[in-house]
């Protein structure tokens, strides 16, 4: 699992039967101080409802992912499993 | 699945016979800075499985590792790329 912040939001049309339904939406993966960016920022499926710029988890679990869709065939490789809690400024 | 550019096509002379008729794309990775600004990506490119026939240009979700086999379930391919989603729209904030 990686901590990401999510920096924006993908739609598309033409894409694989398995993501119909689904938002997609653009996390950058966190390093260590949780400020900087670490890697190049994926495409996670969400279902909990993750807006632009909440810290969420992301799973690269791929059964997790396939039981998630549904579908034994599907190429999601991440998706969201958790958003934290807004800290107290 | 990263985001990558389409910047080209694969033609194979012999390939395994899983992969006949097979179309290959090559495609360059995004960072999020090259994402904001797509029009020069720097990367290491991929050649990437594409069914949904991306075109030079496109940005696609490129599903990488075990995930890229898995579309041809329960059929095996030596596939490690595979183009998931051809992008119509990516909105990044900029405040972040």
């Amino acid at each position: 699992m990686l901590y990401a912040r999510i920096v924006g939001t993908a739609t598309s049309t033409v894409k694989h039967v398995s993501l119909a339904g689904w938002k997609l939406l653009v996390a950058q993966p966190l390093a260590a101080d949780h400020k900087s960016s670490e890697g190049d920022p994926v495409l996670v499926v969400d279902q909990l409802g993750a807006g632009v710029g909440s810290l969420v988890m992301i799973t690269g679990d791929c059964q997790g992912n396939r039981e998630l869709l549904g579908d034994n065939s599907t190429p999601v490789c991440w998706s969201v499993l958790g958003l934290e809690d807004e800290r107290p400024r | 699945m990263r985001i990558a550019k389409v910047i080209g096509s694969v033609l194979l002379n012999r390939s395994h016979a899983s992969l006949a008729r097979a179309q290959f794309k090559l495609a360059i990775p995004l960072s999020l800075d090259e994402l904001r600004d797509p029009s020069d990506p720097q990367g290491d490119s991929i050649v990437v499985y594409d069914e949904l026939h991306a075109g030079v240009g496109n940005l696609i979700a490129v599903s990488e590792g075990c995930e890229a086999a898995q579309p041809f379930y329960p059929d095996l391919k030596p596939v490690d790329a595979y183009n998931a989603a051809i992008l119509d729209r990516i909105d990044i904030d900029n405040s972040i």
